[in-house]
C-alpha cells in the first residue's frame, strides 16, 4: 500500500530531516527483502498449486477425515455432533493397501509402509503352487483409510472399509487364505472402486467393457449406494460393467481400449442414459476408465511391460460418440499383438505396481520406468496382467 | 494511623509514591515493567473475578486471549415493555455472549469519568459500575503498595486533571466517582490535588528562588496546564489553571484514522454499510471487543467469498475475531513514541491474516495531528492571556506527562516562551511525587 502521495511525504521527511534518509532506506530495504523471500515462498506454492500436488493432498486430507467422520458415524449409529475443541491430530504414519481380487469375488491385501518400497523390486508373490490360469486377478492400490465399493455386474454393491478386508503375507499370497464377498448366481465381480473422494466430485461415471457410458449426479448415486444398487451400466447381454469414476463437469473423461484406442471426452458432455461412446473392434474392449484432469500426463502398459507415457495435452477429447477413438498403438504393434492391460492418470513422483503372469507383484518408481521405457518382466514369457499406481506419501520430519 | 501515599491515576499509565519529608520515594509498584516505578492504567478481570493489574494484566490477556477459540451462545439480557394506548406487551432480549471468554480487559479507564455517558459495564455475570472498575484497580495498587512499604496506607492524595468536564456538574461527578472509589478500595482518608500543581511542587523542590512557573502536563488522555508562582512554600500563588482533553490517545486515533484504516479496506468497502462501520469503528477501542458478534463474522465471511477486499477484509477479521485490538493499539502507541526521538518509523504488525507494515514520518505525523495542535497553542495562549502574565514574564516551563516528549510541542513551547525556559521533568513520575509531598503536608 505505497502511493505516490506517501512517497511525496516521505521525500518531504528526508527534505526537512535529511538525518532520516539513512532509516527510510534501511526501513525499506528491509521490507522488501522480507517481500521477496515471501514472494518465493508464494511462487513454490503456486507451482505446486499447478502441478496438482497441493490439490492432491488436500484430496487425501479430506478424504480421510471424510472416512473418520464416516467410521465414527458408524460407531455412535448417526449423526456425529463434534466437540467445538478437538485435540490436536497425532501424526499418522501413512501406509497403502495392495489389493488384489478376482471376478470370483476373491481378495487379498497387504498393507506396506510406501516409504520403505524398494524400487524395481518384487514386493509380493502368489504362492506358485496356485497358477493363475484362467484366473484374471486385477491390482489395485489404495490408501489404509479408503472405503471401498464391491461392484458386481448384476449392478448389485458391496461397501467395505478397506481396513475390514484381512491382510496377508506379501511374502506368499495365498488365494486360498483371502477374503471372498462371495458373488451371486450368475455374478461376477466386475471391479473395486475407492469411494471415500465421491463427496467431492459432482458426477459419477459408470463405464463398460463395450464402450458404452453413464453419468448421474453423486447425489443421487448416493442414494443409489443406500440401496446397494447402482444398476448394470450396459445395454448389450455380452457387456460388463468395468469402472467408476468421478468427475466434475470439466473434467476428462477418458477411457482406452485394449487395441489401444482412447475415448476422451469433458464429463459434462458425457450421456446420462447408457450410450455407446466409443465404437470398438468386435475383439476389443475397454481395460480402463479414469478422469485425467488432475495429472499432467498418462502412462498405458502394454502386456508385455512396454511404458508409453503421454501428456494429458496429448488427447484429443472426441466431438462425438461412437467414434473410434484416438490410436496410441501403431497398426503394425497392433497387429504384431501388442496389447494394452491398462492405463492411468500418472505424475512424476508417482510410483507403479505391476503384477506379473508369474504371480510376482513389483513396484516401480514411474520416474523411473518413464526414462527406462519398460517394466522388468524376468522372462519372455511372463507378461503384465495388471496395474495401479499411487501417490507417494510425503515424508514429514 | 496507616501512612498515607500519592496515587497519580492516570489515563495511560498511574504510580505511587511516599513522602517522609526529606526525600520523595517512587514506589517500584510493577516490577514486571520496563520502569518499575510506571503501572498501566489496565484492569484485567478473570472469569473468577480476580482482578490483575499493569503488565501482569497484560501477559495474562496475550497468554488466555490471542488466537483463542470463541463460541457464542445466546442468553437472556432482560426484557423491555412496550406500552402504547391501548396496549401493552414486554419482550425478551436476547444478546450472543462469548461463554469460552476467559476475562475482560478494561483499558483507559480514567477516560470514562469524563463521560456523561458511561456508566459501568457487564463482566461475565457480574455489573461493575464505573466507581467499581477504578475502585479494583486502586484496590491492587494499594495492596502492592502495601506489601512494598510492609504497612498499612490508610490515606491518599489522587491526583485529578484540571478539568473533567467543562460542565462543572459533571466534572464533581467525576471527582465524586473517584473518591467514592479511593474509600472502597480500603483509603480510609483521600483528598485531591490538581496533576499540574502536583507535578509544580514536585518542581518547587529544585528552585532556590521564587519563579513564575507554567506547568505544562500532557498526557494520555488531557492537557492540563498550571501557571503557578513557586519558590516560596508560604506563598504559592496559582495564577490559573486550564486544559483541553486532548493528549496522546486523541494522537493514536489520529494515525489510526487516517494511516491504518486503508489496511482495513477503507474507501475499497463502499457499498456494504455493516462492513463500513466496522471498519470506521476500529479508531474507538473501547468499541473494537463489542464489534466480534457473530452477525459481524457472517457478514465478513460473506463479503469476502464474493472476493471484495478479501486480503484487507481478512485483516479486518484477523483484528476483530483474534483478540489482536489490544496489540494493535500498543503497536500504534509504540509508532507514536519513536517518532519523538527519530525521523522515521514503520508500524508493523504481522499475525495471522494479518499484515501491517507502514512506514510513518514525523512530518506525515505533524501533519495528521495539526488540527490538535492548533487547538493546544489556543489552549495556551488564553490561559496565559488569563494569568496576566505575559511569556516572557514566565520563567520557567515544565512539561511532564507522555506527549510532552513530542517535539512538536516541545518547539512549540520553545518558540513561545523561549527554548532555554522549557525544562523536562520526570515525564511520569513527576506528577505522583508531587502528589506524595502533598499527601505529606494535609
Amino acid at each position: 500500500m505505497i502511493s505516490r502521495d506517501k512517497i511525496d511525504e516521505w521525500i518531504h521527511e528526508v527534505e526537512e530531516r535529511p538525518s532520516s534518509a539513512g532509516l527510510i532506506i534501511r526501513y525499506i530495504a528491509n521490507r522488501l527483502s522480507e517481500l521477496a523471500s515471501r514472494d518465493e515462498e508464494l511462487a513454490a506454492q503456486n507451482i505446486e498449486l499447478l502441478s496438482g500436488r497441493k490439490v492432491e493432498e488436500y484430496e487425501s486430507r479430506i478424504t480421510s477425515l471424510e472416512y473418520q467422520l464416516e467410521l465414527l458415524k458408524r460407531q455412535l449409529g448417526g449423526e456425529v455432533v463434534l466437540p467445538t475443541e478437538m485435540p490436536s491430530p497425532t501424526p499418522i504414519q501413512e501406509m497403502i493397501n495392495v489389493l488384489l481380487y478376482t471376478p470370483l469375488g476373491q481378495v487379498l491385501r497387504v498393507e506396506m509402509d510406501p516409504t520403505g518400497l524398494a524400487p524395481e523390486k518384487a514386493i509380493a508373490k502368489i504362492a506358485v503352487e496356485q497358477p493363475l490360469d484362467g484366473i484374471q486377478p486385477t491390482v489395485l492400490v489404495t490408501s489404509t483409510t479408503e472405503e471401498l465399493l464391491f461392484i458386481f455386474d448384476s449392478g448389485r454393491t458391496v461397501r467395505l472399509p478397506a481396513t475390514h478386508l484381512p491382510t496377508s503375507n506379501a511374502e506368499q499370497l495365498d488365494w486360498q487364505g483371502s477374503f471372498i464377498e462371495e458373488p451371486r448366481i450368475k455374478e461376477e465381480l466386475a471391479v473395486i472402486q475407492p469411494i471415500a473422494k465421491m463427496p467431492i466430485y459432482e458426477t459419477c461415471i459408470q463405464a463398460s467393457r463395450r464402450g458404452y457410458v453413464k453419468k448421474m449426479k453423486t447425489s443421487f448415486f448416493t442414494s443409489h449406494l443406500d440401496e446397494d444398487y447402482i444398476g448394470s451400466g450396459v445395454k448389450l447381454r455380452a457387456d460388463k460393467t468395468c469402472g467408476l469414476n468421478f468427475a466434475n463437469k470439466d473434467d476428462l473423461f477418458v477411457m482406452v481400449s485394449q487395441e489401444g484406442y482412447i475415448f476422451s471426452m469433458q464429463a459434462e458432455r458425457l450421456p446420462t442414459a447408457i450410450e455407446e461412446v466409443i465404437r470398438l473392434g468386435i475383439s476389443d474392449h475397454i481395460v480402463a476408465a479414469f478422469v485425467a484432469s488432475r495429472k499432467p500426463s498418462i502412462l498405458f502398459i502394454t502386456q508385455n511391460g512396454k511404458a508409453v507415457h503421454r501428456d494429458t495435452s496429448w488427447l484429443e477429447p472426441a466431438s462425438s460418440f461412437k467414434s473410434k477413438g484416438q490410436a496410441i498403438l501403431s497398426k503394425e504393434r497392433r497387429e504384431a499383438g501388442i496389447r494394452i492391460v491398462g492405463a492411468a492418470p500418472v505424475d512424476e513422483a508417482d510410483w507403479g505396481v505391476f503384477l506379473h503372469t508369474d504371480g510376482i507383484l513389483s513396484a516401480y518408481k514411474l520416474n523411473d520406468l518413464f526414462a527406462r521405457g519398460s517394466v522388468v518382466t524376468g522372462q519372455p514369457a511372463v507378461q503384465i496382467l495388471s496395474f495401479s499406481v499411487f501417490h507417494m506419501p510425503e515424508i514429514k520430519e | 494511623m496507616g501512612l498515607k501515599v500519592g496515587i497519580d491515576f492516570g489515563t495511560s499509565n498511574s504510580g505511587v509514591a511516599i513522602y517522609l519529608g526529606d526525600q520523595v520515594h517512587v514506589l517500584p509498584i510493577d516490577s514486571k515493567n520496563l520502569v518499575p516505578e510506571v503501572v498501566k492504567t489496565i484492569l484485567y478481570i478473570t472469569q473468577d473475578y480476580r482482578h490483575f493489574i499493569g503488565q501482569e494484566a497484560v501477559e495474562l490477556y496475550y497468554k488466555q486471549n490471542i488466537n483463542r477459540q470463541r463460541r457464542f451462545v445466546k442468553k437472556w439480557a432482560g426484557e423491555i415493555d412496550y406500552r402504547g394506548s391501548d396496549m401493552h406487551y414486554v419482550r425478551d432480549i436476547y444478546v450472543y455472549v462469548d461463554e469460552l471468554q476467559p476475562g475482560r480487559l478494561l483499558q483507559f479507564i480514567k477516560t470514562a469519568l469524563r463521560s456523561e455517558k458511561y456508566r459501568g459495564t457487564q463482566v461475565f455475570e457480574r455489573y461493575y459500575s464505573l466507581s467499581d472498575i477504578i475502585s479494583a484497580y486502586l484496590s491492587a495498587l494499594k495492596q502492592r503498595a502495601e506489601a512494598l512499604l510492609g504497612e498499612e496506607i490508610s490515606g491518599v492524595t489522587l491526583g485529578r486533571p484540571v478539568i473533567f468536564s467543562r460542565d462543572g456538574e459533571q466534572d464533581q461527578k467525576a471527582q465524586n466517582t473517584l473518591h467514592q472509589a479511593a474509600l472502597d478500595a480500603g483509603f480510609k482518608q483521600v483528598d485531591f490535588e490538581l496533576e499540574p500543581v502536583a507535578a509544580a511542587l514536585f518542581y518547587e523542590l529544585s528552585l532556590s528562588k521564587p519563579q513564575n512557573v507554567l506547568i505544562f502536563d500532557f498526557g494520555g488522555g488531557t492537557l492540563d496546564l498550571t501557571i503557578m508562582r513557586l519558590g516560596d512554600p508560604h506563598h504559592r500563588n496559582v495564577y490559573v489553571n486550564g486544559g483541553i482533553s486532548i493528549a496522546g490517545s486523541d494522537f493514536d486515533r489520529a494515525i489510526i484514522e487516517k494511516r491504518m484504516l486503508a489496511h482495513f479496506g477503507k474507501e475499497l468497502v463502499q457499498h456494504d454499510p455493516e462492513i463500513v462501520n466496522l471498519i470506521h469503528n476500529l479508531p474507538d477501542w473501547a468499541a473494537l471487543p463489542e464489534l466480534s458478534t457473530p452477525r459481524a463474522k457472517a457478514e465478513l465471511e460473506r463479503v469476502i467469498q464474493a472476493g471484495e477486499a478479501p486480503v484487507r477484509l481478512k485483516a479486518l477479521e484477523s483484528l476483530i475475531f483474534n483478540d489482536l485490538a489490544f496489540s494493535f493499539y500498543n503497536m500504534i502507541e509504540a509508532t507514536k513514541i519513536t517518532l519523538s526521538s527519530r525521523g522515521v518509523a514503520v508500524a508493523s504488525m504481522k499475525e495471522e491474516d494479518l499484515d501491517i507494515w507502514e512506514l510513518y514520518t514525523r512530518s506525515q505525523f505533524e501533519k495528521d495531528i495539526r488540527e490538535h495542535r492548533e487547538q493546544i497553542e489556543q489552549v495556551l495562549m488564553d490561559t496565559v492571556t488569563a494569568s496576566d502574565l505575559e511569556p516572557a514574564q514566565i520563567d520557567a516551563v515544565v512539561k511532564t506527562g507522555g506527549s510532552s516528549n513530542i517535539p512538536m510541542f516541545s518547539d512549540m513551547l520553545g518558540r513561545i516562551f523561549g527554548n532555554d525556559k522549557v525544562k523536562a521533568s520526570d515525564v511520569f513520575n513527576s506528577v505522583t511525587a508531587g502528589l506524595a509531598i502533598k499527601a505529606y503536608q494535609k
